[in-house]
Order: C-alpha cells, then sequence, then structure tokens
C-alpha cells in the first residue's frame, strides 16, 4: 500500500492534537476548579478561562468534521470485525461527546441565574440566546457533569487502544496520527 | 494636594457637636480616602486638640489605626465558594459619647468602585451593571439615626443605607472593646449587619447567590494622648 494513503493529512493531526491538549485541558481544570479550589476569586478567573478552552474544543472539533468530510481519511488498519466496530462506535462517540459537552456548557452559562458573560480569551463575547432558567439550568449542569465523565472515560479507553495498537500490535495506527507521521 | 474644604467640613461638623456635649464626651473622627486626605485631616485633629487643650476641654484626640479598619462584606452562593470582598477607599466619621450612647452618631461613604474580591476580573464584574453598577451609582452610604447601648460592649446601630441609589434602613450590632493593656488609648469597633440585596434592587443570581449578605466594618481608633 502507498504509505501516502495510510497517513493522515497534516492539518487533520495538528487539528486532532490540538483538539486532544485542549479538550483535555478543558476536562481537568473543570474537574480541579469545582473539586479542589475554595477561593472565590480563583474559582471566578478558572472558569472564565475554562469556558474559554470549551468554545476552541467546540470551534475546533466542527472545523475538524469539515475537514474530515472534505479529506480523505486513511484506512484503518487490518482488525478484527467486531474490534473495528468498537473503534468507529469510540470514534463517533468522541466526536459527538466533543460537541455535546461545549454545547451543554454553553447553555449552563447561558440560562444560568448567575449569567456571566464569555468573553473567549479576551477576544470577542459568546452570544446568549435563552433566557436565564434555573430548572433547565439544573438540568443542564447535570448533564455536563455526566458527559464529562462519559467524555473521560472514552478519551482514556482512545488514549489506551492507541497505545496497544503501538506496543502491542505493533501497526501503524498511531505512528500515522503522529505529528511527523510519514 | 490636600483636599481641605472636604476635610474641613468634617472637623467642623465634628467641632460643632463637641462643645454642646459635656466634658466627658470623647469626640472621634475618622475620615479618609486618599493618603493627602488622611494627612490633612490628620494634622488638623492634632492641631484642633492643641487648641482645644488651650480650651482646658478634656476631651481625647482620636485617630483612626488604618491597618486595623476593613470594610467587608460575605456572601454565600450554590456551587460556588463563599465571597469575601471589601472596599478599599471610603471616608468615614465617628462620634462617640460614652456616657449618653444615644448621642453617639457614624457616617460612612464608600467608594463603589474600589471594591476587591481577589481578582482583577472578578472585581470588573461586581462592578458592573448587573452587580454594584459603579457608573451609575459611585458611592454607596450608611448615615445612622439610632444608636442604642445593649450591653457594656456592645451597641446597636440603626441607620440608613444607600446602595445602588436606593436608601433603606439597616441595624448593625457593634462589639466595642477597650484594650486594657493600653489604658484606654484604643477602641476597636467590630460592626456587623446583614441585609438582603433585593431590597435595594441587586436582583442578579438570585436564588444561586444568596439574596443575603454579611457586612463587616472593623475599625481600632488611637487616642493621641
Amino acid at each position: 500500500m502507498n504509505k501516502a494513503t495510510t497517513v493522515w493529512p497534516l492539518s487533520l493531526r495538528i487539528a486532532h492534537w490540538l483538539n486532544a491538549a485542549l479538550v483535555i485541558g478543558a476536562l481537568g481544570l473543570g474537574a480541579f476548579m469545582v473539586l479542589a479550589v475554595h477561593n472565590a476569586a480563583t474559582r471566578f478567573e478558572l472558569t472564565q478561562t475554562h469556558k474559554s478552552i470549551g468554545v476552541s474544543v467546540l470551534v475546533l472539533t466542527v472545523l475538524r468534521l469539515c475537514l474530515r468530510s472534505v479529506m480523505r481519511a486513511p484506512k484503518p488498519e487490518p482488525a478484527a470485525r467486531s474490534l473495528a466496530m468498537i473503534a468507529k462506535a469510540v470514534h463517533a462517540g468522541l466526536y459527538i461527546l466533543l460537541l455535546l459537552l461545549p454545547l451543554s456548557g454553553w447553555l449552563m452559562v447561558t440560562i444560568t441565574p448567575v449569567r456571566v458573560p464569555t468573553v473567549v480569551f479576551g477576544l470577542f463575547e459568546l452570544p446568549y440566546p435563552l433566557a436565564p432558567d434555573i430548572a433547565r439550568f439544573h438540568l443542564a449542569h447535570a448533564a455536563h457533569i455526566v458527559l464529562a465523565v462519559a467524555l473521560t472515560a472514552l478519551v482514556v479507553l482512545h488514549v489506551a487502544a492507541a497505545l496497544v495498537h503501538a506496543w502491542v500490535w505493533r501497526d501503524r495506527t498511531l505512528a500515522r496520527m503522529w505529528l511527523r507521521a510519514g | 494636594m490636600f483636599d481641605v474644604p472636604q476635610a474641613c467640613s468634617g472637623i467642623e461638623a465634628h467641632l460643632g457637636d463637641r462643645f454642646v456635649r459635656p466634658p466627658a464626651f470623647y469626640g472621634m473622627i475618622m475620615d479618609r480616602s486618599t493618603v493627602a486626605r488622611r494627612l490633612g485631616v490628620f494634622c488638623l485633629s492634632v492641631f484642633l486638640c492643641c487648641v482645644e487643650a488651650q480650651a482646658a476641654t478634656p476631651a481625647q484626640g482620636w485617630r483612626i489605626d488604618e491597618a486595623q479598619t476593613s470594610i467587608g462584606f460575605t456572601i454565600d452562593a450554590v456551587g460556588f465558594p463563599t465571597t469575601h470582598g471589601h472596599f478599599a477607599h471610603y471616608r468615614g466619621r465617628l462620634l462617640i459619647d460614652f456616657d449618653r450612647p444615644a448621642k453617639s452618631y457614624t457616617t460612612f461613604t464608600v467608594d463603589a468602585a474600589s471594591v476587591d474580591v481577589g481578582s482583577a476580573s472578578f472585581n470588573d464584574f461586581v462592578k458592573s451593571s448587573v452587580l454594584l453598577d459603579v457608573e451609575r451609582f459611585p458611592t454607596m452610604s450608611f448615615a445612622s439615626t439610632q444608636v442604642e447601648k445593649v450591653d457594656a460592649h456592645t451597641a446597636r446601630v440603626t441607620g440608613n443605607l444607600t446602595l445602588l441609589g436606593v436608601t433603606k434602613p439597616i441595624t448593625l450590632t457593634v462589639d466595642v472593646a477597650t484594650d486594657p493593656a493600653a489604658k484606654g488609648r484604643t477602641v476597636a469597633f467590630v460592626a456587623k449587619g446583614r441585609i438582603q440585596r433585593s431590597d435595594f434592587g441587586m436582583m442578579f443570581g438570585i436564588p444561586l447567590i444568596d439574596d443575603a449578605l454579611e457586612i463587616t466594618v472593623k475599625t481600632r481608633a488611637l487616642s493621641d494622648e
């Protein structure tokens, strides 16, 4: 097989690793600020940063999906049919959660009675299209936590699978996503 | 330089009070907003105390211990740590009559934009139109209307609080402590009160952010003698 077609396009590789860094940052920061920060000012500052990272995850995920639809993704490495299906489901789940988690956060900050403007990295203000609604806010908050836990689980699974591909099965699955692939 | 006219008005009012009071009256004046103004007031106070000493009035001159003075508040919220804040700039006056507590009087004017809740962006948010709205309402103030002695160490001060342009009565409980080691030369005050911010039209975040907030004003006065 021609090597060039087995490697992810550079733009998608960059987007993948950038998205990985941002989403792990947002998940880690979100958990840290809620569980470990008991100073109001620090919590406020970290929440603003968390929201900015979340918006960039949403934008980047949409961009990745657009890029993927116009660029050719390499064929998966040969694997058992059941594993290939699980891989496909996990990848789909990752994309869905990468969209839903920031969207649930946006919903939260829009409908909370404590409406604090989201100025993404100090550049532009996120619109808040819905009116505050405390009952729905509690639902959105619960959804945000459930989605965050689910995304964390899928990220762990995704990383574990990548490492199994690289170290146990010794195929090119991880190598072809590596920034210096090919 | 010194904002003398403003500083003088405080002194004059204070002097006016003092002359009609019995000799046992301990007049106190606290005036603060800028270092220059404080210095000006301090110098005037010392000067006036000297004048009074010549007039054989046994009133003491007092000054505020700035290191021991703070105007603070705390407010709780659901799913968010308790917010502690204070105001850095204010002007206050305190006239205390230990023998006739009801004759005591205090006013404070606070620069709303000097609020400090611990970080620059949090400060900016608290100053914004949804909370303190400092552009429309640059100051908040308190003026006592009634002072009652509760016991030897406690007073109850009722007065009008003006916040967001709305004036409503509030009640503060004031602990008064004299330091025996200092032989009556220092008096510490800790005034605490609870207000419902909705009374003043500050509705933001209710009920996730509490309607009630705790105000704590601490100050210590030192005798110059």
